[in-house]
């Protein structure tokens, strides 16, 4: 993105005055989020202190900049970095492994996340059963965070930001979105646009294997992030073939792809939670839309897509593929102002600035509320070797 | 402005509206929402619900309803049996086990209960019933297989015959 930016006509800021009273709204509610987290613990204090102040930063250089994707990226990528700090710590200090034992399984804290969502609906629905390790209760699994308290979260963001979810919650995808930032220029450029449907076709069999098999075929077999997270002890053959194919995943989808493409591969290509978000991108209120009038089409804002959410015919129609995520990437490339936020409902590109607030309230919002407090935890983990 | 906009930036407001209500409201709303949908976790990890106690000297036995496996599921129908407290066990258990509940003792467990909580655990089942298959020095390889300690507990999963 380095050389994106270099490309672009300086584009001019906002107003001191008038970025602080815009941030003045998310300043408040980063009191009211990392308030209700308050701790004793002095390490906590400052680890919350330290994250209000850098997400309250980050959406002031939104106001003063009026870019998006740049200011977003920071976030995302310590959210990346910082959750396999505390979550890794945590299961640690617990169980004293990152394997899950069977013991934990059997008891029903195995640690649940957003990804089987998909693919746990099919036997809920049809048996009345989830086919997890975890717990169902409202404060069960391994900390207080059970399956319930996951799915809660989980349907009153995807309420308010639907898509953005992967942008501005994900816990995972900051850090291919760092690996993509690191070299200044794509090696690999030329990607064939049928692999667009590899989460959809991933999203198909996971969820008819975890019908078939009633296990969660996907967090068995196909995670990447089971390598900065936990993994299946490796019991027998299976266990140890399952973990290579988790390490193996992650090295190539979420490290190496990214560094040769300046892509989320993994989320581009593999990811099945996303492709089942995507539908989400038909109910919310907020997208994003190609100023036809603008247009020239130069193509940054295909190129810049981190999800290949933009193609030729897309652009010719002004708009987004569905499994476009937000992030602002396109928008903030444009030289021509031509990629805008958008309101469903009313005209492109005007007050696109209105409709690009009220998604940065409500998304930014939830990023705090959410991804603020792992970060936060994460912080804490590293502070507790020093403190 | 167009109707249609005025609905547009109706939703778009109440949506930021919703933002606000997310951590008070909606997110315990929908905990509970989910918790109340009356799910079950998969009895392959839970172990089925628990159908009768049997008391023994200072502990007791539950027993739990034999869970059988779905479709693909590659594991064998088994049956759990939880000894609890882990404390009052003495460090030899050898129990007769009635688990049907007709009278007639149908296995014999026996395994040793080490006082570390994280020593690995072993053991034998002897059946008395072919509904029942032995176990020999089994640790824990598959669910439907194992002798695990949870918490208070002390589970063992014998598996039954296949019909």
């Amino acid at each position: 993105m380095a050389t994106q930016d270099k490309r672009l006509p300086p584009q001019p800021l906002r107003s001191v005055g008038r970025s602080l009273l815009l941030t003045l709204p998310i300043a408040v509610w980063s009191l009211l989020m990392f308030g209700h987290f308050w701790q004793p613990d002095r390490s906590a204090q400052i680890a919350s202190v330290t994250t209000a102040v850098f997400m309250i930063a980050l959406f002031f250089m939104m106001m003063r900049t009026s870019r998006t994707y740049r200011w977003r990226r920071w976030f995302f990528v310590a959210l990346g970095l910082l959750f396999p700090v505390g979550f890794i710590h945590q299961v640690i200090a617990m169980r004293g492994t990152m394997g899950i034992p069977i013991e934990e399984m059997i008891a029903g804290r195995t640690p649940f996340c957003y990804i089987p969502i998909p693919m746990l609906i099919l036997p809920a629905a049809l048996m009345k059963t989830v086919v997890f390790p975890g717990s169902i209760r409202p404060h069960g699994g391994m900390s207080g965070g059970g399956m319930a308290a996951m799915a809660g979260i989980w349907l009153a963001m995807t309420l308010v930001i639907g898509k953005g979810w992967c942008s501005y919650a994900c816990f995972f995808g900051g850090i291919e979105e760092g690996m993509a930032s690191v070299p200044p220029k794509a090696k690999v450029r030329k990607i064939d646009p049928r692999w667009r449907y590899g989460p959809w076709a991933v999203l198909l069999v996971m969820v008819l294997m975890s019908l078939a098999l009633f296990e969660p075929a996907y967090c068995m077999w196909l995670c990447p992030f089971k390598a900065v997270s936990e993994y299946v002890a490796a019991r027998n053959t299976v266990g140890t073939v399952q973990n290579g194919i988790f390490v193996l995943l992650f090295a190539t989808l979420v490290i190496a792809l990214p560094l040769l493409t300046k892509k989320r591969t993994q989320c581009a290509f593999f990811c099945p939670f996303g492709a089942f978000q995507s539908i989400f991108n038909k109910t919310s209120i907020f997208d994003v839309k190609i100023d036809r009038s603008r247009c020239t089409p130069c193509v940054l804002c295909q190129k810049s897509c981190p999800t290949l959410s933009l193609t030729d015919e897309s652009i010719v129609k002004g708009e987004t593929l569905m499994s476009c995520m937000k992030c602002g990437a396109c928008v903030d490339a444009c030289p021509k102002d031509a990629a805008v936020w958008h309101i469903k409902g009313t005209e492109v590109a005007v007050k696109p600035e209105r409709a690009r607030l009220m998604f940065l309230y409500a998304a930014w919002a939830m990023a705090i509320m959410f991804g603020g407090s792992i970060i936060a935890e994460g912080l804490q983990t590293i502070l507790h070797v020093f403190i | 402005m167009t109707t249609r906009a005025k609905l547009g930036y109706t939703a778009a407001g109440l949506t930021v509206f919703a933002t606000l209500l997310v951590p008070f409201v909606l997110y315990g709303a929908f905990t509970k929402g989910f918790a109340g949908l009356g799910l079950h976790v998969d009895e392959m990890y839970s172990g089925g619900p628990k159908v009768r106690t049997i008391q023994a000297a200072g502990y007791s036995i539950d027993i739990h309803r034999p869970v059988s496996p779905h479709m693909l599921q590659h594991e064998k129908p088994f049956v759990q049996l939880d000894w609890r407290p882990v404390g009052a066990l003495p460090p030899h258990v050898s129990d007769l086990v009635d688990v049907d509940g007709d009278g007639q003792p149908d296995i014999r467990v026996s395994f040793d209960v080490p006082k570390d909580p994280k020593a690995p655990l072993r053991v034998n089942v002897e059946p008395l019933n072919p509904r029942y298959q032995a176990m020999r020095n089994v640790g824990k390889p598959q669910f439907s297989e194992l002798i695990v300690r949870v918490d208070d507990a002390i589970l063992v999963r014998v598996p039954l015959a296949q019909q």
